[in-house]
């Protein structure tokens, strides 16, 4: 009210007379004013804040540094929200059901050599496609999986070990069938062997990258759900620390509105208004998807490779002939983990249950009711084998012709399976897919709200201060 | 100016000596793989703690079994399996001419496997009521024990040790343990694989052989005798030393390997019964004596004649 006070440039004296005169010049002067700089700028700050237009000039440069900083960090937050979401759809996920293709693929090829191995006389030709199929896909998941893996050591281990190991269980299953086609028992033991290294090593590292990836695929939709605490935080400050300008000016200036100051509480309150909003959208359809896409699709993967792992026990304890109550026992383990010891519970029913109102309902019902079949044919083969028919319980076995066998049940257990799987990922990628929708131009949007809260406080109160001019 | 050219010759030289002196590395190898562990049947092991001595050292005369009867009284063993419908065998099916799966057509064939068809002929007439129970050598003595099987024809070996848990037929095979190599291994025989990785199936006569030969080899065991040939050409064992029947059933299958050395042991093949089964003992034995008489013949000429020469039925020793 009683002096303006203009700014300064560096090494000028602030009031000449009123300081010493004696200010150091020359080459050593920038440094020393560099070193001066913080307290020149406090005594400055405290000299403008001891008068009501200087208080008005520091409120003002504070709440636009405050809206820009906002305006930065919030639109930074929020555009690496959007492009968390679109990694969730376009790179994640589809990793997460590349390994998952790894883990099945190699599984089933495991089931399908040993099947083959069953069959009399030439091998069947949709056994070979089957298993050349499995191999194929293992091959081109592994390439994806692997360009994947780089960052993370445990999941590039697992894939070396898979890397290392693939081609040396498809070169012994091509030296059992060589064995085999000549009729030499060697056949049977290279076709033992390649088991064994499938399941005591190639197996378990499949099963170890698809639980990383799981991981990392829960990781980042963790990271599309949280709360932004310091974008809200900033937010609201700025939010209060408006309101709370303008009841100052009101008190100081008696003036009820001021347009400038008005428009940029309005334009923080969208801010707020809008964020919240979308970002909650978001998070409930990124959760969404999750609890429905990707976790059914993870059970049900479980399911799948639980079945497939018990098929093939199902097809050794055959080769074995008789040799086989290992494999007859995991079998039973393993269908107890798919379906339960009564065949009311396990994955499938917990599936079932979640899968209420779903469109994989239909397919995981129509799952429990294959996997019963197959139990229902696999005691009938057992008994069969039990009792001396050998040759009938192979049929049981090995033969899809007809419906009541175990290869019948088993296939279309599979294939319920892979629909209810592909069902999940769908709900998983609507899901997320509109997350990422509700999100659409917030990032810019919050970006222009903040300048315009920004733009506002400098007209807002540059207004309030050409009145002490 | 010309201090300035001075300076910069200066600087030039010590970054040319910075560049000389600090050791630049090797190139950096992104992938390094330093082994390569080699695939291997299931349960493969190299065997540290087996006793020498297989059939070697008897105390007793392992051949001498009980007096053939071919009758099936009212309550015998015969009896029972009659009641049952179908014997039930342990038997190979990875060992090429005595016991393995024909991938043609699914079914078991060889030496043994006729033998226990001719059992089965004697029980109930018919060749094919037998339930064939594939078992690993070391499963042959159990599976008698606890009874999951009636006979087990398994290129059975008969020792006075074995005779200690079961009974045996009386012998109807005699085989001898040889060596079997790659074609252009300079293994003469036995006394060459002092130190060498030797294959056999574990529990066998064949493995303890190996252990208590001098000089002593590094005995390698498995579950199955065709595991000991994947081994061999894998090259992950020098040789397979076991009978002389089972090596030919392997050279069968590689023209790329060879059988070496003399007979070292005899190994004296009987029918493996139940101890307590005198009854069923005898009743093998008349059906031994009958299969002597020419079906012995015919089958040794189908599966092992080409590739192990003449030879007749040997006599049986009874106690």
């Amino acid at each position: 009210m009683t002096s303006t006070v203009t700014p300064r440039g560096p090494g000028v004296p602030a009031v000449p007379g009123s300081e010493p005169p004696d200010e150091p010049r020359g080459p050593r002067s920038g440094i020393a004013w560099l070193l001066e700089l913080p307290a020149n700028a406090v005594r400055s700050i405290t000299r403008s804040a001891a008068t009501t237009p200087g208080r008005f000039s520091l409120i003002a440069a504070g709440l636009i540094v405050l809206s820009l900083l906002t305006g930065v960090i919030g639109t930074v937050a929020v555009q690496d929200r959007a492009n968390t979401i679109e990694g969730l759809i376009d790179h994640r996920e589809p990793m997460t059901a590349a390994a998952q293709e790894v883990y099945r693929s190699l599984s089933d090829a495991d089931a399908t050599a040993a099947s083959a191995f069953l069959a009399t006389g030439a091998e069947p030709p949709e056994l070979r496609e089957r298993y050349e199929f499995d191999i194929a896909k293992a091959g081109a998941a592994l390439a994806k999986a692997a360009a994947d893996s780089g960052s993370v050591a445990e999941a590039a281990e697992q894939v070396n070990i898979i890397n290392q190991q693939l081609p040396v269980y498809t070169g012994l299953v091509e030296t059992a069938r060589a064995n085999n086609r000549q009729g030499f028992p060697a056949g049977a033991a290279y076709l033992r062997e390649a088991s064994a290294l499938m399941r005591a090593k190639i197996l378990p590292a499949a099963q170890e990258l698809y639980e990383i990836d799981t991981e990392r695929l829960v990781a980042e939709q963790d990271d599309a759900t949280g709360v932004p605490w310091v974008t809200a935080l900033l937010t609201l400050g700025l939010l209060a620390a408006l309101i709370a300008t303008q009841i100052y000016l009101k008190r100081k200036t008696n003036r009820v509105f001021n347009v400038g100051l008005v428009v940029a509480t309005i334009a923080v309150a969208v801010a707020v208004l809008w964020s919240a909003t979308a970002l909650t959208v978001q998070s409930v359809l990124v959760s969404g998807g999750r609890g429905d896409g990707t976790e059914q699709a993870d059970l049900l993967v479980r399911a799948r490779i639980a079945a497939l792992q018990a098929r093939a026990d199902e097809t050794l304890t055959l080769v074995a002939r008789g040799g086989g109550e290992s494999y007859e026992e995991q079998f039973g383990e393993l269908t107890g983990q798919l379906a339960g010891a009564d065949g009311q519970g396990g994955l499938l029913a917990v599936a079932a249950d979640r899968a209420q109102g779903h469109p994989s309902a239909a397919h995981i019902d129509s799952a429990v009711r294959n996997a019963a079949a197959w139990r229902e044919a696999h005691a009938q083969l057992r008994e069969l084998d039990g009792s001396g028919n050998y040759q009938d319980a192979v049929r049981l076995a090995i033969d899809e012709s007809t419906e009541d066998t175990a290869a019948a049940a088993f296939s279309r257990l599979d294939r319920d399976l892979a629909a209810a799987i592909g069902a999940g990922r769908q709900i998983f990628v609507d899901d997320t897919t509109n997350a990422s929708r509700a999100m659409t131009l917030l990032a810019p949007g919050f970006a222009v709200l903040a300048v315009i809260a920004a733009l506002g406080t400098t007209l807002g109160i540059r207004e309030r201060l050409r009145e002490y001019r | 100016m010309k201090k300035n050219v001075r300076f910069g010759l200066l600087l030039s030289a010590a970054a040319l000596l910075v560049a000389g002196c600090g050791s630049p590395g090797a190139p950096v190898d992104p992938a390094p793989v330093s082994t390569v562990e080699r695939p291997q049947p299931a349960n493969a092991a190299v065997e540290t703690d087996v006793e020498g001595g297989g059939s070697s050292q008897q105390e007793c005369d392992p051949t001498a079994s009980l007096a053939p009867d071919g009758s099936i009284p009212a309550g015998s063993t015969m009896d029972e399996i009659r009641d049952r419908g179908y014997l039930i065998a342990g038997v190979d099916q990875n060992t090429f001419l005595f016991g393995f799966r024909n991938p043609t057509t699914g079914m078991l064939e060889g030496f043994d496997i006729d033998i226990v068809k001719e059992i089965a002929n004697e029980i109930f007439g018919d060749p094919n009521a037998v339930q064939f129970r594939a078992i690993s050598s070391a499963q042959r003595i159990p599976v008698l024990q606890d009874g999951t099987v009636d006979i087990v024809a398994r290129t059975f070996s008969i020792t006075c040790e074995r005779l200690k848990d079961i009974n045996f037929s009386t012998v109807y095979y005699v085989a001898g343990q040889r060596v079997l190599v790659d074609e252009n291994s300079p293994v003469q025989g036995i006394g060459d694989l002092g130190d060498k990785r030797v294959c056999a199936t574990k529990s066998s006569t064949s493995l303890r052989n190996i252990v208590a030969a001098d000089p002593k080899p590094v005995p390698v065991s498995v579950d199955d005798w065709s595991d000991c040939l994947v081994m061999l050409q894998q090259g992950q064992v020098d040789a397979v030393s076991t009978d002389d029947t089972i090596l030919a059933g392997m050279a069968e299958q590689d023209p790329t390997v060879k059988i070496v050395g003399d007979r070292f042991t005899d190994e004296y093949y009987g029918i493996g019964i139940p101890q307590e089964n005198d009854d069923m003992v005898r009743f093998v034995n008349a059906v031994l004596e009958r299969v002597r008489g020419g079906l012995w013949q015919a089958s040794y000429d189908r599966w092992l004649r080409a590739r192990l020469g003449q030879s007749a039925p040997p006599a049986p020793n009874y106690r």
